[in-house]
């Protein structure tokens, strides 16, 4: 091998490696998130009709039956393209634009789960509805990095004894 | 109370910035206020050059060793003549105020470099391709052109300042793109510093054998060869071609009138 070979190597493992990890990482990315924000729509307009509140008392014109808790969590990961660009934006700071719409397919993906878990047991409600976050074990070595976030969203499921028909409405 | 059925509302919580024009400006961005760091300090080196004469600094570095040169021992007769030569070469430039010193490393790789104090490292490799005084006189006039302008500092501030840009940029991916670009960017000065050192090596090589035959035979040979370019890979990414050198050389020759002919000094060992 002639230097020229060797250099041209090592320019493609230098720039054109991390470059075509960086793309190929965006262009997955993208189509992930887009799909998984299209089933999101979906079944938030699916399930609108469902009051789900986070009020901590039940709402005392809901003739409650029966109630239980109910949960609904993922887990999500960053790709190295989001990665990347927020390390960029850590060091001048700001808002990490790349991040906030998986935090927010996160957010609306759990609470999406809950009422999936409420109705396939019949309820018709939830109330007292909490989300929390928690950051997944280090995905380097050196204690660096984060392998993903958790988010969890719960609440209390409750049965009207009257399928759900505010008392309001009926005075 | 009334349920009122909703949809979350888009664009609250996430901004409508596309990711590329994000990752644009930032990169855009941040390369501009690096290279402006970079220039920066490159330019306080000069400054403190400029305030630190050789002089203190050949006091400041007097009986320095670097920790990781791993030297060959002291009795190698080739240490003594290595001495010898740069001792001669050095009293061709009279107004040095550097005492020289040699140290050989055992390095495979053929190099030479110039440390702060006079120290001057000669690698194993280098050794075993020389073949007549003459070659190793003229690597080691090159190294006294870079004393001479003093490109020795320049290029351990350059390195102290990549090291302190390297720990403080968080982010290892950040900083090797960093690195890489201020190292492409330096090399343009670095191949100048190469040129003019060559030139003073040349001169004073003329001064000590009185002509400047076989001086860049060395070049030669790797020009020729492609045997040991693996090894010159590391060696021509911050010097000139070997092909360029030498044309630079035959034609400062010419200009100055130095002899081409005369008899070249063999190896003693």
């Amino acid at each position: 091998m002639d230097a020229d070979t060797l250099h041209t190597i090592e320019l493609f493992l230098n720039f054109g490696w991390p470059l075509l990890l960086l793309m190929t990482a965006y262009f997955i990315g993208t189509i992930i998130e887009r799909n998984h924000f299209r089933r999101i729509r979906k079944r938030e307009a699916e399930y609108q009709s469902m009051p789900v509140v986070t009020f901590e008392t039940m709402p005392n014109d809901w003739d409650a039956s029966e109630s239980t808790l109910v949960t609904g969590s993922i887990v999500v990961s960053l790709d190295y393209f989001k990665r990347v660009i927020a390390g960029l934006r850590g060091i001048v700071g700001g808002r990490v634009k790349t991040y906030e719409p998986l935090l927010d397919r996160a957010r609306r993906e759990a609470l999406l789960r809950m009422i999936e878990d409420a109705r396939e047991q019949g309820f018709d409600g939830v109330y007292n509805v909490r989300l929390e976050t928690s950051r997944l074990a280090n995905s380097r070595g050196d204690g660096q990095g984060t392998a993903g976030v958790e988010m969890l969203a719960f609440g209390t499921a409750v049965k009207m004894a009257s399928r759900f028909a505010p008392r309001a409405e009926r005075f | 109370m009334r349920h009122v059925p909703r949809q979350p509302r888009e664009g609250i919580n996430v901004s409508d910035t596309h990711p590329l024009v994000e990752a644009g400006t930032l990169v855009v961005g941040l390369t501009a206020i690096f290279v402006a760091i970079v220039l920066f300090l490159v330019f306080l080196i000069e400054v403190v050059l400029y305030f630190v004469p050789a002089e203190k600094e050949a006091a400041l570095f007097r009986d320095w060793l670097p920790i990781d040169l791993v030297t060959v021992s002291p009795d190698d007769e080739r240490l003594d003549q290595a001495q010898a030569l740069i001792d001669a070469l050095a009293a061709q430039w009279q107004d040095s105020p550097y005492k020289f010193r040699v140290e050989i490393d055992q390095s495979e790789v053929a190099n030479a470099m110039a440390l702060p104090g006079g120290l001057i490292i000669v690698t194993d490799g280098l050794l075993e391709q020389v073949e007549s005084e003459n070659e190793l006189a003229f690597v080691l006039g090159h190294e006294l052109g870079h004393y001479r302008n003093r490109d020795h500092l320049r290029a351990l501030g350059r390195g102290v300042v990549l090291a302190l840009l390297f720990t403080v940029t968080t982010g290892r991916d950040v900083s090797g793109i960093g690195i890489t670009v201020s190292d492409l960017a330096l090399r343009g000065f670095s191949r100048k510093q190469e040129i003019a050192a060559d030139a003073f090596g040349l001169g004073v090589v003329n001064a000590h054998y009185g002509h400047v035959n076989e001086a860049w035979r060395l070049f030669q040979r790797w020009d020729e060869g492609n045997d040991d370019r693996l090894d010159l890979a590391a060696y021509t990414s911050t010097h000139p071609q070997p092909a360029d050198r030498i044309e630079r050389l035959e034609e400062l020759a010419w200009i100055e009138g130095w002899d081409l002919e005369g008899q070249v000094t063999g190896l003693g060992w």
